[in-house]
């Protein structure tokens, strides 16, 4: 496996906004998703994604709603708001900014 | 905004709810977890074990989203504030000294409050009060600051284009009868939309009306608030019944609500047709005749006061073009408004600013005070605060646990504070009523209590705030070293002594000069003698009393008077010194002399008087005669005669005799003639002597006089046979408003009274809590150097040295205090110098006197700590370091 990543709050807030975009999840499905996009180098700390969502639904970002899942269980699933759109767009180009100048001092 | 309010909200209330639905959200994820384990092929009770292991602490997990619930917010506030309370319990001496001084504190700061919220901040009860202005007349370059106005002068201004309306207002009295005394009434004679262009409406019945102004019409009267629940215990029946006044039946026609009246309180409202002085032909003719005492306007909405004057200019500009005699222009003739609200409060407001100020002066120190004892508790508690942050609480947690602690303290303080500001606003309203109408406003509303409760909590956390941050710092890993911790505190604490004695050195100062000022106006000799002096007002029932009438009235009061047994003498004045109103002032010129006609120039006052007055009031005759009863109303054409003051003698005649000579107060209309000169008087204490002339009530038709009987007894016990006197000429002439020149005399110093009483207070109660302070401070440091103590006693040093160095410790810190009082005092008792008397605000007596106290109580405070620091056994000392 490869090494785990130590993942910052702010940016586990924006991975979760991130996979929010796509659709409805509850949080079992989007520490999967967050998993198999990052091919397995990002392993979500269960212990800090809740606490996370949680603290994103106090914020407005995102909305939850009790629904049924695929085996028929109730589950708490998220949604993204249109706060959490605007925040997420504004977060992204802050990322790839932070990012770019990253690459670029490591490049020379 | 409205959703994230509503969950944020929502979480603090369906708590429970939350519980469960958040368990149920972790127990989903765990049942995926384990089934993804198993169907990696674990056995059912191990994938599950393997997914709680995965998963983390659960209850940790659980913690951490409380955490972020607004809930979690509520709970530590709830823990903190127990915790709080659990800790003040083990101190009680301590909470209850913090809280008695906060009480003392705030409980001044509340109740001054109140009375500056009443008068100066409330808005006038009036609709949209702000746009009421009162007009003034004035002559500047003449000296005259209120001419009044005639009946032609307010029509004339009536039409200027800022205002909304323009009514009338002058004081008169009516005598109502058919009661068992015959009692005097102050009228208040105004327009009849009077009460309209003020925006009052009635309480009971209705106002006037343009048709009670008509000539003719049936006489109408209003109640003012204050005088029908006198009078007439609250009973709103008494609308529409009928009272017999001077010679006319009037009728009740409404009640007032209770607002501020200007320029006077009043009993009744009456419309201009009721007074016979505002209907003569005279009043409403003659341009002169400036009957109305006060004029009230309306601004139109959106109109500034700057516009106002400039459309009241372009009025006076054509009054004086059309008019030139009336309105000479060496005068300065010109016309003003001014905000209603300002006028009612001028007098009173810079009073009032300082005394909060002063009040905020003992905040701060209570507040000091508060803080350093805080800071020596602080010492006893470091462990168990090391503990705290030891389990881990959070620096921030730490500080708002002991914030909490302190603002509990305060706002304990605040409750009972508010207790005794209640107590304090009755006793500050009392006196508030003789300097503004809006004292019966003065309540504890509830901005007062917001205010109460404001400054509670801000107090709380400043003076909380000094020890919570450096408690929580000395717990903090970096400041490990609690050596450093302490000597910081050292340090702080001596800064807060520095602060109240700086504090306290400026409000002794303010203190100690309005002291001085209000001594010196009591030492004031005013001219003439107080003592065993009773003073009463006669005004006559103008229907009945005219021209010769009156002076025969008065003559024969006069006699009557005297005659009482007891009674040394008796005289009447149209005013007596001391008294507020004041007389008329003019012009006068002397027959053969040219005399400069401008402002103040040979401006002098008139004043009225009986022969028998200057007997009474102690006024000796320096040269010359006193009237007589040849000097009658008979007399008045054929043989005018005055009386003139030293001042004035010597003003315009220096050394030589002014007997004969001839002098007029109406432009050369009429000459009187000087028969004597009577020795000088102030009027009022805070005045100096001015010129005054004195004309002979006897020759005059005078309506309303103030008596003044001299008895050998006390003359308060008189009233009865006074009245009886004067019932025995007249039954139906009531007599009233009684007073000893005494009480009349104190009412005069009443303002500078109470300024200087409450500030008295503040400064003892600075003095003693900053003394207290320096003995706490003082103590503790001997407390922490007695091992160093020990050691010098031990090599040697006498009881004496170490004495002295403690006191030296103290004194500096007094001095330091002491140097930036003085800078500060300098500065700020300028404000003060509006209310003092014969004092400059920069008096160096007070100055050094209030310095050698605070060095004097400063050194007594330090003395006891200091003395037990020289007490010690060295070997003790020794041993316990």
């Amino acid at each position: 496996m490869a090494p785990k990543s130590e993942l910052l709050q702010g940016t586990l807030d924006l991975l979760i906004l991130k996979t929010l975009e796509t659709g409805t999840m509850h949080g079992w499905g989007i520490s999967l998703r967050i998993q198999a996009v990052s091919e397995d180098v990002l392993q979500v700390n269960q212990g800090s994604l809740y606490p996370a969502l949680h603290r994103l639904e106090q914020q407005g970002l995102i909305a939850s709603q009790w629904g049924a899942s695929e085996n028929n269980r109730q589950a708490k699933y998220y949604e993204l708001t249109r706060l959490g759109r605007k925040q997420l767009a504004a977060e992204t180009k802050n990322w790839e900014r932070l990012a770019g100048a990253v690459a670029r001092i490591l490049a020379h | 905004m409205v959703h994230r309010l509503k969950t944020r909200l929502s979480s603090l209330f369906r708590r429970s709810r939350y519980e469960r639905e958040l368990a149920s959200e972790l127990e989903f994820h765990i049942d995926m977890l384990t089934e993804q384990y198993v169907r990696a092929g674990m056995a059912a009770a191990e994938a599950r074990r393997a997914a709680l292991r995965n998963f983390g602490p659960l209850e940790r997990v659980k913690d951490d989203v409380r955490d972020t619930w607004l809930s979690r917010l509520w709970e530590t506030l709830v823990q903190d504030v127990r915790y709080g309370f659990r800790n003040l319990r083990r101190s009680p001496g301590f909470a209850f000294v913090v809280v008695f001084t906060m009480a003392l504190g705030i409980g001044a700061n509340t109740a001054i409050f109140s009375v500056v919220n009443g008068v100066l901040l409330r808005p006038l009860p009036f609709k949209d009060g702000e746009q009421l202005v009162v007009l003034r007349q004035q002559q500047p370059a003449a000296g005259v600051e209120d001419m009044g106005f005639s009946y032609k002068e307010i029509l004339d201004y009536r039409a200027a284009k800022s205002l909304d309306g323009l009514v009338e207002f002058h004081n008169m009295w009516f005598i109502l009868l058919g009661r068992s005394e015959p009692e005097r009434v102050s009228t208040g004679v105004v327009s009849a939309n009077f009460f309209d262009v003020l925006g009052v409406k009635p309480l009971y019945g209705r106002t006037l009306q343009a048709a009670d102004d008509a000539p003719g019409a049936p006489a109408v009267l209003l109640l003012s608030h204050g005088y029908w629940k006198k009078t007439f215990g609250g009973d709103p029946t008494v609308v529409g019944k009928v009272y017999q006044m001077n010679d006319r039946p009037h009728q009740v026609v409404g009640i007032l609500p209770p607002v501020p009246q200007y320029p006077l309180e009043v009993d009744v409202y009456m419309p201009t047709s009721a007074c016979p002085f505002r209907s003569s032909k005279s009043a409403l003719e003659n341009r002169t005749f400036r009957i109305v005492g006060t004029a009230f306007g309306r601004l139109k909405p959106g109109v500034t006061l700057d516009k106002c004057h400039a459309d009241l200019s372009v009025v006076s500009s054509q009054l004086q073009l059309d008019h030139p005699q009336e309105y000479p222009k060496e005068r300065g003739y010109r016309a003003t408004a001014s905000p209603l609200q300002a006028e009612m409060t001028r007098e009173f407001r810079r009073t009032l600013l300082v005394l909060l100020g002063t009040a905020g002066f003992v905040l701060l120190i209570v507040c000091a005070s508060v803080a350093n004892l805080m800071l020596a508790r602080m010492v006893r508690r470091e462990r168990e605060v090391a503990v705290r942050a030891a389990l881990g609480a959070s620096h921030t947690r730490l500080l708002r646990q002991l914030l909490t602690e302190s603002t509990i303290l305060a706002i304990a303080g605040g409750a009972i504070g508010l207790g005794l500001a209640h107590w304090g606003v009755d006793l500050l309203v009392a006196y508030a009523q003789q300097f503004t109408p809006r004292a019966s406003e003065i309540h504890i509303d509830t901005s007062v209590l917001l205010y109460t409760l404001g400054i509670s909590v801000v107090t709380g956390l400043v003076f909380g705030s000094v020890p919570a941050i450096n408690g929580s710092l000395s717990v903090s890993p970096a400041l490990r070293d609690s050596g450093r911790a302490t000597h910081n505190r050292q340090t702080i604490r001596n800064w807060l002594i520095v602060v109240q004695v700086a504090a306290s050195f400026m409000l002794l100062i303010g203190a100690g000069l309005t002291i001085r000022s209000l001594i010196k106006l009591q030492q004031v000799d005013p001219g003439f003698r107080t003592d065993n002096i009773l003073t009463m007002r006669i005004d006559l029932n103008f229907t009945k009393y005219r021209n010769e009438r009156t002076s025969e009235f008065w003559q024969r009061v006069e006699e009557r008077m005297k005659g009482i047994p007891g009674v040394i003498t008796a005289g009447g004045g149209g005013t007596f010194p001391l008294n507020d109103g004041g007389s008329p002032s003019g012009s006068i010129l002397i027959k053969g002399r040219e005399l400069p006609q401008s402002a103040g120039g040979s401006r002098v006052d008139f004043l009225f008087a009986t022969p028998d007055y200057f007997a009474a009031i102690g006024q000796p005759l320096i040269s010359g005669r006193n009237f007589n009863l040849g000097d009658n109303y008979g007399a008045r054409q054929t043989r005018p005669v005055a009386l003139i003051n030293r001042s004035m003698a010597r003003r315009y005649w220096g050394n030589e005799d002014p007997l004969g000579q001839q002098i007029s107060g109406n432009g050369g209309n009429s000459w009187a003639t000087i028969v004597g000169v009577v020795a000088d008087t102030r009027q009022q204490l805070r005045e100096p002597v001015r010129d005054e002339v004195y004309l002979p009530i006897f020759q005059r038709g005078f309506l309303s006089t103030n008596w003044l009987v001299r008895s050998r007894v006390d003359p308060a016990i008189m009233q009865r046979e006074i009245r009886s006197a004067v019932h025995a000429i007249d039954p139906d002439q009531p007599v009233d408003n009684f007073r000893t020149l005494a009480e009349v005399r104190s009412a005069s110093l009443a303002s500078p009274t109470l300024v200087a009483t409450l500030l008295g207070l503040f400064g003892l109660l600075a003095l003693v809590i900053t003394a207290a302070g320096i003995a706490g401070v003082i103590a503790f440091s001997v407390n922490q150097r007695t091992h160093e103590f020990g050691i010098r006693m031990a090599l040697g040093a006498q009881r004496a040295s170490v004495l002295s160095l403690v006191l030296r410790q103290g004194l500096a810190l007094v001095l330091s205090g002491l140097a930036i009082g003085l800078a500060g005092a300098l500065v700020l008792t300028r404000l003060l110098a509006t209310l003092l008397f014969g004092i400059q605000p920069t008096d160096g007596f007070t100055f050094v006197a209030v310095s050698m106290v605070l060095i004097a109580v400063a050194a007594i405070a330090c003395l006891i700590p200091a003395r037990r620091a020289a007490s010690v056994d060295p070997m003790v000392a020794l041993r316990v370091g």
